[in-house]
């Protein structure tokens, strides 16, 4: 048998995967450059469509090559690009300021990723070999990890930019969730998700641009005006 | 053929959107959306009759879906988003007349603005009557959050600092809200997949997966639920998510905040509902029950400091929803007959008073302008005297006064905590109601009556009066007359909301 055809060599590919993908998070979070960032994040969405390239593979599921070829094409490519420019245009500090210090921050995350996997446990079932679950159980502790870290990342940084790309860090986090647990959602749903993505960044970066442009600052703590 | 209905109905707004995208002038941008919203709601009114007759109606291979409770989130929603267009067409051309737009900090021009009114509120309300009809729970999510994408720049419309702020917080907390949905989303298909399989097309459809409910996961459900909780809540503006209601209700223009008040509510609460249905049929009833009801008190219990000292009459409003939302989602917690019927009684009752309370309040704020009390000497019924006149009683109405219909589903949902004798909610339930009751009534009575300030009396259009009126009288013939087909649809909703068969 070659090796291409082995189940265990897929399941050994998506832990490798999954394991990058969670360091990539980390480094996220342990960096204070906001181009870094955007970057960091394509190279998640790119390792993610790899995940779903490969789960679509070894578990004979067609429909995740689209939710692949999609992740690939809008989240690791055109997103990031649709960023970047955004970030130039604008001219906003390079630097982020986070509310709380680095190494703190990687400890919180570092918490955050043994909660993911102690969630991850209770839904472990065993018995049932040919459920995704079992070929990537830790691709779930992952993903939830990933969207806790997600959660830190919003609450923690005060530049809107920054709480966009939390908000699409929380949506890989969902991506891998989805691709563990049922090979991904119903194709027209993982659609209507993507589409959603895309208007809602679109959405996000103009009201971005206008919040820079009124308050001539990113500081979301400068909003809060409305009380009461 | 019936299922036609269904597709023209999801067509009317999409076609108004763009038209109106296309139209060069304000008065045919303004007919284009009457004039969809009215035919909007003959159809939906078309498809209740049907689903009536019926029991339900599906079309493309059950993609689009509706039984007796789509059909009456759908009717409502027509209904306001009828109600409102007709409003919006005074409103801003009082603002138009009053230079308001000018205020704006990147100066964009009148008819842009109005544009952008005209051609996004279509498109919202074709999301929001997707959130109904769509029979897949994942198409549902989407069209969710597709309510919220289409109404950001709606409450950025004016453009000033402050609705920014709100249009950021709505945004960011619904986003987030919507993500933990989308989790419980996928949990839900996680915890079904052992028993109906994936299907990439009709896996998640929720008339499937209620007929299997009862064998799905327990462990993943418990936990789908608990997220949709939360996911949905913070849309619908339950506590403690209900931060960005006061904000984004005050910014925005009273059209846009009486559709979120009114008929977005409405949607959120739809999608807890069909969450709720399968989660009682896999956990029973007494899970999520008790979620809701603590819930549920939370909101109204989170609403009454904020009610009584409140400064600004359009947050109050905001504040007033967060309550009726708490209410509405005990009454889903009391469960029983009586809970999910009082539930969608109140949800019917309050999607025909929350309007009229925010088209007062728009006539006042155009003619003090200013939305704050202090600012506001008291005695508007001599200078507005409809408007004065028709916020007092809706104020009665909205805050559960006896002749008015709001009564009678408060009176209901009581009722179904009596019944499994959850003394303590209820009584705390009625305490909390009546504080809401004292605090609103005296602000708005000030507001209203006392000494004349000698005020010019108000020049309010037609267009801002007849809405008004209109809205009056239905409010006073429901306190005492609900037509009985309209009854019937009600209780067949009801019936699927508890789980019925």
């Amino acid at each position: 048998m070659h090796f291409y055809q082995d189940p265990q060599f897929g399941n050994r590919m998506l832990t490798l995967m999954a394991a990058f993908v969670l360091v990539l998070q980390i480094a996220m979070v342990g960096q204070r450059w906001l181009i870094t960032n955007i970057r960091i994040f394509g190279a998640q969405s790119f390792l993610l469509a790899g995940i779903a390239n490969t789960i679509a593979y070894f578990n004979h599921a067609p429909h995740l090559y689209i939710a692949a070829f999609l992740t690939l094409a809008l989240k690791a490519v055109l997103l990031p690009l649709l960023l970047e420019r955004m970030v130039k245009k604008i001219d906003i500090g390079q630097e982020i300021a986070p509310l709380i210090n680095v190494p703190l921050s990687l400890l919180v995350s570092g918490g955050l990723t043994t909660v993911g996997y102690a969630v991850a446990e209770s839904f472990h079932r065993p018995e049932e070999a040919t459920s995704p679950a079992s070929l990537g159980h830790n691709t779930l502790a992952v993903a939830i990890s990933l969207f806790l870290i997600g959660f830190y990342m919003m609450i923690s940084r005060r530049k809107a930019f920054m709480q966009v790309l939390a908000l699409l860090c929380l949506e890989n986090g969902l991506f891998l969730a989805a691709i563990s647990l049922t090979y991904g959602m119903p194709l027209i749903v993982e659609l209507g998700i993507f589409f959603d993505l895309l208007v809602a960044v679109m959405v996000l970066g103009i009201l971005v641009y206008r919040i820079q442009e009124t308050f001539d600052s990113m500081d979301v703590s400068r909003l809060s005006r409305l009380r009461g | 053929m019936s299922g036609m209905v269904l597709f023209v109905i999801l067509a009317i707004p999409l076609a108004a959107g763009a038209l109106s995208f296309a139209a060069r002038k304000r008065p045919a941008m303004e007919a284009i959306n009457v004039t969809a919203f009215a035919i909007l709601f003959l159809f939906t009114v078309a498809l209740a009759v049907e689903v009536l007759r019926m029991g339900s109606v599906s079309v493309w291979y059950g993609f689009l879906y509706a039984d007796s409770l789509s059909a009456l989130v759908v009717v409502l929603t027509a209904f306001v988003a009828l109600v409102c267009s007709i409003y919006a067409i005074g409103y801003f051309r009082h603002d138009e007349r009053h230079q308001v737009f000018e205020e704006d900090v990147l100066g964009s021009v009148t008819i842009a603005k109005l544009r952008k009114y005209y051609t996004l509120t279509p498109l919202f309300v074709f999301a929001m009557l997707m959130v109904a009809l769509a029979n897949n729970l994942g198409v549902m999510w989407v069209a969710i959050e597709a309510t919220t994408l289409t109404t950001v720049f709606l409450i950025t419309f004016y453009g000033r600092a402050t609705s920014l702020e709100a249009a950021w917080k709505y945004a960011m907390i619904g986003g987030v809200g919507l993500s933990l949905a989308l989790f419980g989303t996928i949990l839900t298909y996680y915890s079904a997949y052992p028993v109906v399989g994936t299907d990439s097309v009709a896996g998640l459809n929720w008339s499937v997966l209620v007929k299997n409910a009862s064998q799905f996961d327990k462990a993943s459900m418990r936990i789908a639920f608990i997220l949709i909780l939360l996911g949905y809540g913070t849309k619908a503006g339950i506590a403690p998510m209900h931060t960005w209601k006061p904000d984004a209700y005050s910014e925005a223009p009273v059209p846009v905040a009486a559709m979120l008040a009114a008929a977005v509510l409405n949607c959120a609460l739809y999608g807890l509902i069909r969450f709720n249905v399968l989660a009682a049929k896999c956990l029973g009833p007494q899970f999520g029950s008790q979620l809701l009801i603590f819930f549920g008190l939370l909101s109204i219990g989170v609403a009454v400091p904020f009610v009584l000292i409140q400064r600004s009459f359009r947050r109050l409003l905001a504040y007033s929803s967060i309550d009726h939302c708490g209410i509405m989602i005990l009454g889903l917690g009391f469960g029983g007959a009586f809970g999910a019927l009082g539930m969608l009684l109140h949800m019917t009752f309050h999607s025909v008073t929350k309007p009229l309370l925010f088209f007062c309040a728009g006539n006042i704020q155009q003619h003090l302008k200013t939305d704050l009390f202090r600012r506001a000497n008291g005695g508007l019924i001599y200078s507005m005297p409809v408007s004065g006149s028709m916020f007092l009683m809706g104020t009665l109405a909205v805050t559960g006064t006896a002749p008015f219909s709001i009564f009678q589903s408060e009176f209901t949902i009581l009722r179904a905590a009596f019944e499994r004798a959850l003394f303590v909610p209820a009584t705390l339930c009625v305490a909390l109601l009546g504080a809401i009751f004292t605090g609103f009534l005296v602000h708005i009575a000030k507001l209203v009556l006392g000494a004349d300030p000698g005020l010019p009396p108000a020049a309010v259009c037609r267009w801002k009066k007849y809405p008004l009126m209109g809205l009056g009288t239905l409010i006073v013939i429901l306190g005492f007359w609900l037509p009985s087909p309209v009854f019937h649809l009600i209780q067949n909703a009801a019936r699927i909301a508890s789980g019925e068969p």
